[in-house]
């Protein structure tokens, strides 16, 4: 269980959390998922105590992290791929890891196995590709078997299996209920693994909602219908299954029928309707249009592919 | 929710949560895995006896000299030959201690020992592990005392290691000039112990300084400023006519820190105590700045 409440940090000038308040539950996967320098990293320090916030407040299994006794046992976390001392062999980074707090040798070489690294357990850490490495710092994760899991980007360059792996581990962590809490750009990443998603923007909270609702939301086409009139046509829709919504004047957002059946409708009761749009049509849609105005770094589009077909096109 | 209570470390990691005697075994893993501390360790062992070995044959010619020809400049005529314990005295004056052959080479020893110590931490700072050794321990003071007694145990016993070496190989050296050199002349065992206090005074001070400046590269060129610089700096301002500059030269941390080792007379204004009460300011001055900044600041 992990409880921020305002939690914000300053860097200078710079605002990289900005106030968020959220819970992490046991028994669930729970997604962080949000664009570049949307404030994830930061989030996870601070849970652990590595950064200081500015303001507010976070505690981890009902305490702030460093009051606990056993912190390794408690929480198991990958932060940075390159939390390592790059001359030290995987073996001997983990057995000094573990000697803190007095664990077993055998549960060293349990998490080398668990994580595939008998192979390259006795080389140099600064050696590893980018899998490896991040192999690595899962296995130090788990050396504690900690209550709670904490994983910034933890498929980040790793291969398909290992990939499989990591989703695997966490629902399996999950299943014996246990806090698994992990970060991620992937809209696609998350829906595979997650019951739950946090979704964080520009420091701020932008959704916090199960997996389920959000893909509920996003795939019972939301259509935005412009008229003259509203009202009327909105009493003409209404029905089981119909939800209508007006937000603006002239302006109806309609869930329940799609664009063909509302411009009946209006055809059928001579009712002005000057703009009809679906929205929210997939998963990663419903995701850019929560993040669309929080993305900081916007890379400039391909002019051959559409962006989110691109980025459908490097996922699958 | 509420406040649920902290689950118990679980049975299949075992493990009875974070203890002192954990961390420091922690750290002592850390110090021995690395390749690069093992061959420092055996080129400072290696360094402090070789200069040391020198320093025997170099002492032994000028005391040989002195008893063969007098206290007059070596080859003078109208010198009188000395007995082994006035020639040993008239070189003392001079600022060559007989004595002090154990420990003639801790200077490449401190410059070694206090690099590493530098790095202990800097290289953590500079690789990420930092961050991991946090995490472990969050309250991150006991990894800094690990650290430190880690560090002066080393330093010290490896000190005193080189310097019973040292002292070893210098009989047979000295012997050969006519100087019979043993534990009974007086200051002989005093140096022996004394050198590795000093040598992990300074390596104190470049695990402060490594973690105050988070650089290997702007650690160890602060503690090499500290200890070589400011010495050769109040020596040339030491030239300056009056006493003042002379006496602030008395107080950097080598000048300080060497003056614990020397129990002669010479021509010094603190004695062996005060320099080291000295240094141990110098120590306490880099050490309370850098446990705050480790306690305080972001890793
Ligand atoms: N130590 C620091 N000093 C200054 N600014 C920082 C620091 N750490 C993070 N930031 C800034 O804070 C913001 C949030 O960064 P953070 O690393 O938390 O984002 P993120 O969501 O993890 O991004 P990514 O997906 O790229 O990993 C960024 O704008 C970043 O530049
Ligand atoms: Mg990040």
């Amino acid at each position: 269980m992990i409880e921020a409440v305002n939690l914000a940090k300053h860097y200078g000038s710079k605002t990289a959390v900005d106030g968020v308040t959220f819970t992490v539950r046991p028994g669930m996967v729970t997604g962080f998922l949000g664009p570049n320098g949307a404030g994830k990293s930061t989030t996870m320090r601070m849970i652990v105590g590595l950064d200081k916030p500015s303001a507010g407040s976070v505690t981890v299994n009902g305490k702030p992290y460093v009051k606990h006794h056993d912190p390794l046992h408690q929480v198991g976390a990958l932060l940075d791929a390159k939390a390592v001392h790059t001359s030290r062999s995987a073996y001997n980074h983990l057995l000094a890891m573990a000697a803190t707090h007095n664990i077993a040798t055998s549960r060293v070489n349990e998490v080398i196995d668990m994580t595939g690294l008998a192979a390259v357990a006795k080389k140099k850490a600064g050696g590893f590709s980018l899998g490896m490495g991040q192999r690595l710092g899962i296995a130090s994760a788990l050396l504690g078997d900690p209550q709670t899991l904490i994983l910034d980007e933890p498929v980040n360059g790793l291969d398909p299996e290992g990939v499989l792996w990591v989703r695997n581990l966490a629902r399996h962590l999950a299943g014996q209920g246990k806090t698994v809490f992990l970060s991620s750009h992937l809209m696609s990443e998350m829906s595979q693994t997650a019951d739950h998603l946090i979704v964080i923007g520009r420091g701020r909270i932008i959704a916090d909602a199960p997996i389920a609702e959000i893909l509920a939301g996003s795939q019972q086409a939301k259509v935005r219908v412009r008229t003259a009139e509203a009202t009327r046509l909105g009493e003409l829709l209404s029905g089981t299954g119909v939800q209508v919504q007006s937000n603006e004047t002239e302006t109806l957002e309609v869930t329940g029928v799609d664009s063909r059946r509302i411009a009946q409708v209006a055809l059928e009761n001579q009712v002005l309707v000057y703009e009809l749009t679906p929205l929210a049509t997939s998963l990663e849609d419903a995701y850019f249009d929560l993040t669309k105005d929080s993305v900081e770094y916007h890379s400039q589009e391909l002019d051959d592919a559409a962006p989110a077909g691109a980025l459908e096109g490097t996922l699958k | 929710m509420s406040t649920t209570t902290s689950p118990a470390p679980s049975a299949a990691a075992g493990g009875t949560g974070l203890t002192f005697s954990g961390v420091l075994r922690s750290e002592w893993i850390k110090f021995r895995s690395l390749r690069s501390t093992q061959l420092l360790l055996l080129f400072t062992f290696v360094a402090v006896v070789g200069v040391g070995t020198i320093a025997a044959f170099l002492r032994g010619t000028i005391i040989h000299q002195l008893m063969k020809f007098g206290a007059e400049r070596p080859g003078a005529v109208g010198g009188h030959t000395l007995t082994m314990d006035q020639a040993i005295s008239a070189a003392g004056a001079q600022g060559i201690n007989i004595y002090g052959t154990p420990i003639a080479g801790l200077q490449l020893g401190i410059l070694v020992l206090g690099a590493l110590a530098v790095l202990l931490i800097s290289s953590e700072f500079g690789t990420g592990m930092i961050r991991s050794t946090m995490t472990a321990v969050p309250k991150r003071l006991p990894t800094f005392l690990a650290k430190a007694i880690v560090l002066v145990v080393v330093s010290y016993v490896l000190t005193l290691l080189a310097a019973f070496a040292t002292f070893l190989i210098s009989i047979p050296i000295l012997h050969s000039y006519g100087i019979s050199m043993s534990l009974g002349l007086d200051g002989v065992v005093y140096s022996i112990f004394m050198g590795g206090v000093y040598v992990a005074g300074v390596a104190l001070m470049g695990l402060s300084l490594g973690t105050l400046i988070r650089s290997s590269a702007g650690g160890v060129i602060v503690l090499v400023a500290l200890f070589f610089l400011l010495e050769i700096a109040t020596s040339l301002l030491g030239l300056v006519p009056g006493d003042f500059w002379k006496y602030v030269g008395q107080y950097v941390p080598s000048v300080a820190g060497g003056r614990m080792l020397e129990i002669g007379d010479k021509a010094a204004f603190i004695s062996p105590l005060s320099g080291g009460l000295i240094f141990l300011g110098w120590i306490v001055l880099v050490t309370v700045p850098a446990v705050i900044s480790l306690k305080t600041r972001d890793v």
